[in-house]
């Protein structure tokens, strides 16, 4: 595991360009002192793209995350275990009925967040989940409005040139997509026969990683490791979109600095953070905070500053900091062919059906989209050995179909619950901060929506040629909830426009402040939602409302 | 050795297009691995072999992929994997344990060292630890089933599949940088991936599989 | 003395790559005189004959070179690509190898009239590429979609073929004016063969700007040059339609121009396309994939090709305006 051995390596006036291998680009520097008027905290999705439009119109930023900084075409390899660096492994603690795995696929701990390792699926909201109890039913409404969000949508899909179909076959009307999609791999034919069969649509999966040479980005060239880091750059994503641009605009990233603490003062506004880097714990001022760490890391820092003036944590008078955690539901049914598949081909998830997001007549709430796959061994193991509860000999001949194998996997909507939720556990990290301890069980509508995709999936690969298939039934990926956004303090962390309610120059900016989770990958909307932030605080600023 | 891709070895692609320099460097490191143990003592040692050939049970006409040696190096580095079931000790500890009660269980049932039962008695004890049967006091709090299925089967199955050696043997195209994969449909292959043998033609894979540069 | 020197070639590059043919077939008919004065008479007669016509013809034999040599290349990759799965997979090779060999014996023999071996080439070729088309409409239809845009952009592309099929007919075309008396003009099913040539050039120029369109939409027009192909050929195109309808000018300036700047395109095509290969990932050191992934370098050629085709109609038409 090679972490980055020389300490930082955004100091002295520059950062790494991502771009050119051993190469750096100006970066300017502000004085711990001096309070900046944004500190944020992450550079993912949230964080990234805020810290980007902020700096763009003019705002002093200084963005910090706990991982390195690193420039895919040196650092990345094609290999599962190495690029196993890219992921949150600091310790934390699952329970609950249906413990989540963490680590790998969920978190990210590198510069640029999940965003370097993830598998880039850009999907929109369907718009009725935006009010989700008031069209649908169930969850609660957003205080946001699809069609407001529509526009932010096209913002961040220009911005990552997402590659996507030519007419998307679902939703409103959207604008067409800046490349044109990728070709599919043959489990990605897999998908889409079956899919014709069973009477229902499938697309190319809108990706961001390019079909077509973008600015320093060559076309992707299909090596298929895209879940474990692009060593090519062909990925769209905060390390490669927003940081290079926000570093132009002025921002200051900081590596490997890890936030433990928010400092709030005698008025009860937040001052700064405590962050620890090069060894030592050091104090940047700041004017604005803004926590952007994901659904895991962000309620800790909250729950973790807690202070003698709010003693149940930061922004916490809801009592909802931490809590309606939500993941997806993320599993799969797999099979096999006669043909040659070789799946690990292409990124892993070439096709895909949105057909039960916008299909209502179904007896649970939420929706599912699946989506065609290509993991990679060690994963493949995984699943075989966790699925199926393979070892020894077995293992290894059903191994040897590898390059035979095809399979499908759901992004399922799981239902908020007040106490799927985010606490403080007792024992400390390396940091000496206490460990975040995650609990979770499913709900019956969440176990419902599971069974109901995993016959549909089962079908799905049936119909499209597939044997021997088997179901994984236990796995879950992305993370929201834990920060709310809402129209009501007693209930939410932060207002639509991610601004904590009892402290107003605190704001959350991740997936931490989905109300409702909805059935698609959600980095798309978090992208939306900080292009929202960003346009937000420059219109309350512009008031002096700040 | 290798019956589905007669002759396809990963590493003839070493210096090719197909791997960069960080590849070169990382996949270089994990094939000279130190042999261990420097976190398993000597008593542990034997058992952690023991396990390990029966998890991943190799063929003897080829090079073993030195499993112990990776679960050790884990070990040693106290490589985390970001996540513990409350109630599960960490990696260190619930190895220590888990080796502890597993020799318990084999002295109880048959009085002797796990390692040195025959390979059925072993399996027998790993698939009773599967299904959480096993009820040794040694093991603690620690559900024996969780033991293996959180930490057994995934420190030596990632070991195994990150083996250049396990990716020959199921035809994977291991590393692609700069060089990905250029032919996406069913039942095609670049010339630089591994040829399958099909019923009759395992010489021609095994001639392809000898070109692929 | 071969009727060029009667007109002073405008100053266009098109007349340029007129002027070298012209001093091509000079300069081997003064050496054949240097060289066996007898059936140097009678070459030197024959081709004040047929001169015109001579010309006319190497322009068309070269038109189905180029498109031939495009066809070659480009399937060869294309089908390299899949792996020759299809035995017919290999047609395009052989038959647009043989529209080439016919091209290059007709552009160099000195026996006048058509040649029964060129015929019959230039007949393969033409019906190859009418199958082809059928085999890659299939194609396309058989996968999941249909006939999508997914499917246009990355199944057998179905314009490609028809590029043999316009190899085969410059050919045909350079055989019925090579077999025409001196000074006549052939006919092709009751029409002018200028015509019909304008006409066909035209239209091949359109098919091509949809191809190189389609190709160049799938890479977003990711690059502004990209856009040449698809904005300064339709307008050769519509000139050539054009001409192949009105009556008779004497002189096509607009019209030699905009095929010159189509050949030039056809040739500068190759560079682009040769940067493209540069800028995909690892470069030309990746070239076994970039080459075959990557922006396809033979495919702009068939511009050239058919603006050389272009310019025999015009010179046919000029010619025998009456």
């Amino acid at each position: 595991m090679s972490e980055i051995d020389e300490g930082p390596r955004a100091t002295g006036n520059q950062a790494p360009d991502v771009f050119k291998v051993g190469a750096w680009v100006p970066m300017r520097q502000f004085r711990e002192d001096e309070a900046v008027d944004f500190v944020i905290v992450g550079t993912g999705a949230g964080g990234g793209t805020l810290a980007c439009r902020l700096a763009e119109k003019g705002f002093s930023v200084v963005a910090m995350d706990a991982g390195a900084y690193y420039r895919p075409l040196e650092d990345f390899a094609s290999d599962e275990e190495e690029q196993s660096k890219l992921y949150w492994t600091d310790q934390r603690l699952v329970d609950g009925d249906n413990p989540l795995k963490m680590g790998a696929n969920n978190s990210g701990k590198a510069v640029g967040g999940s965003t370097v390792h993830y598998a880039m699926v850009s999907l929109r909201f369907r718009p009725e989940w935006f009010k989700a109890r008031s069209t649908l039913g169930y969850g609660v409404d957003w205080p946001l409005d699809w069609r407001e969000m529509w526009g932010y949508y096209a913002q961040a899909e220009r911005a990552l040139t997402i590659s996507g179909p030519v007419t998307y076959p679902w939703g409103p009307k959207r604008p067409r997509y800046p490349y044109r999609p990728h070709e599919l791999n043959a489990v990605g034919k897999v998908l889409a026969r079956g899919c014709e069969a069973m009477g229902y649509k499938w697309s190319p999966t809108p990706l961001a990683t390019v079909s077509a040479p973008h600015g320093e980005s060559p076309p992707c060239v299909y090596r298929g490791f895209c879940r474990i880091g692009c060593s090519t750059n062909a990925k769209q994503s905060a390390l490669t979109v927003w940081l290079p641009r926000a570093l132009k605009a002025g921002a200051e990233i900081r590596d490997l600095a890890m936030v433990g603490r928010i400092e709030t003062d005698a008025r009860g506004l937040a001052t700064g953070v405590h962050y620890h880097r090069n060894g030592q714990w050091r104090f940047q001022r700041a004017k604005n905070v803004v926590v952007a760490g994901y659904a895991i890391e962000t309620p800790r820092l909250l729950l973790a500053s807690a202070n003698e003036r709010f003693p149940d944590g930061l922004a916490n008078s809801s009592g909802a900091v931490g809590r309606y955690l939500m993941t997806q539901s993320n599993q799969g049914v797999w099979g096999q062919m006669d043909d040659e598949v070789r799946w690990n081909k292409g990124p892993p998830s070439l096709a895909m059906t949105e057909h039960w997001n916008y299909e209502d007549r179904k007896d649970f709430f939420g929706g599912y989209c699946w989506m065609s796959q290509g993991p990679l061994p060690q994963e493949w193991a995984s699943v075989q050995t966790g699925s199926r509860g393979l070892w020894g000999e077995e293992l290894r001949r059903e191994m040897e179909l590898y390059n035979h194998q095809v399979g499908v996997k759901m992004v399922g909507e799981m239902l908020p619950v007040e106490t799927n939720r985010v606490t403080l556990a007792d024992e400390v990290d390396q940091y000496g901060l206490r460990v975040a301890r995650v609990t979770y069980s499913w709900t019956d509508n969440d176990k419902a929506l599971i069974a109901h995709a995993l016959d549909q999936m089962e079908q799905n690969l049936l119909a499209g040629g597939a044997r021997k298939t088997f179901r994984q039934e236990d796995d879950t990926n992305h993370l929201n909830g834990t920060a709310r956004m809402g129209d009501d303090p007693r209930t939410s962390v932060v207002n639509a426009d991610c601004r904590s309610w009892d402290i107003p120059n605190l704001w959350v900016c991740d997936g931490s402040v989905f109300p409702t989770v909805g059935g698609v990958n959600p980095s798309l909307t978090i992208q939306a939602i900080a292009l929202r932030t960003a346009d937000r605080i420059e219109t309350l600023a512009k008031r002096g409302e700040l | 050795m290798n019956e589905r891709y007669p002759g396809y070895d990963v590493l003839d692609k070493r210096f090719t297009q197909s791997w960069n320099e960080k590849t070169r460097e990382v996949v270089d490191k994990r094939l000279s691995v130190h042999p261990g143990p420097r976190f398993f003592t000597a008593e542990e040692w034997p058992v952690v072999q023991a396990i390990c050939g029966r998890i991943l049970p190799q063929p003897s006409d080829r090079p073993p992929v030195p499993l112990p040696a990776y679960v050790d190096l884990k070990l040693h580095e106290d490589r985390q994997e970001g996540y513990r079931y409350a109630g599960v000790p960490e990696e260190r500890e619930a190895w220590r344990r888990g080796i502890a009660a597993l020799q318990a269980e084999a002295s109880d049932r048959h009085r002797g060292s796990f390692a040195d039962l025959p390979a059925a008695e072993q399996d027998a004890l790993l698939h009773a630890m599967q299904r959480d049967e096993l009820k040794n006091p040694a093991w603690g709090d620690m559900p024996p089933a969780l033991f293996f299925s959180k930490r057994v089967i995934p420190d030596i199955t990632n070991a195994y599949y990150a083996h250049p050696t396990a990716w020959s043997e199921i035809g994977f195209g291991g590393p692609a940088s700069p060089r990905g994969y250029v032919r996406m449909d069913f039942n095609k292959r670049d010339p630089w991936e591994a040829a399958e043998a099909h019923p009759g033609g395992e010489e021609k894979a095994r001639r392809e599989n000898r070109r692929i540069v | 003395m071969f009727g060029l020197k009667r007109r002073p070639p405008p100053p266009t590059l098109s007349s340029f790559a007129v002027d070298m043919a012209h001093a091509m077939l000079q300069a081997r008919a003064t050496k054949a005189l240097a060289k066996a004065p007898a059936a140097a008479v009678e070459t030197a007669t024959h081709v004040r004959r047929t001169g015109s016509n001579r010309q006319d013809a190497w322009l068309l034999h070269g038109a189905a070179a180029l498109l031939g040599g495009s066809v070659f290349a480009d399937s060869g990759v294309e089908h390299y690509r899949g792996d020759f799965q299809n035995r017919a997979m290999f047609l395009p090779l052989i038959v647009s190898a043989c529209s080439i060999a016919a091209s290059l014996h007709g552009a160099t023999t000195r026996k006048h009239g058509s040649h029964r071996m060129r015929d019959a080439a230039y007949a393969a070729a033409g019906l190859t590429g009418i199958v082809g088309t059928g085999f890659h409409l299939y194609n396309v239809t058989k996968e999941p979609g249909g006939l999508s845009w997914l499917n246009l952009f990355y199944s057998a592309p179905i314009g490609a073929p028809a590029a043999l099929s316009l190899s085969g007919m410059m050919g045909f075309m350079a055989e019925r004016v090579r077999e025409a008396p001196a000074g006549t003009e052939p006919q092709l099913l009751g029409l002018r063969t200028s015509r019909v040539l304008a006409a066909l050039t035209g239209l091949g120029l359109f098919g091509t700007v949809g191809e190189a369109g389609l190709l160049h939409f799938r890479g977003a027009f990711h690059n502004p040059a990209m856009l040449l192909p698809v904005t300064m050929p339709p307008v050769a195109a519509a000139l050539m339609l054009e001409a192949a309808v009105s009556p008779p000018r004497k002189r096509h300036r607009w019209s030699r121009i905009w095929l010159a700047v189509t050949a030039i395109l056809g040739v500068g095509g190759v560079g682009f396309h040769a940067y493209g290969v540069s800028r995909a990932m690892g470069g030309w050191k990746n070239w076994r994939q970039n080459v075959v992934d990557g922006p396809p370098l033979p495919a702009p050629p068939s511009f050239a090709g058919l603006a050389l085709g272009g310019l025999a109609a015009l010179r046919l038409i000029e010619r025998h305006r009456r």
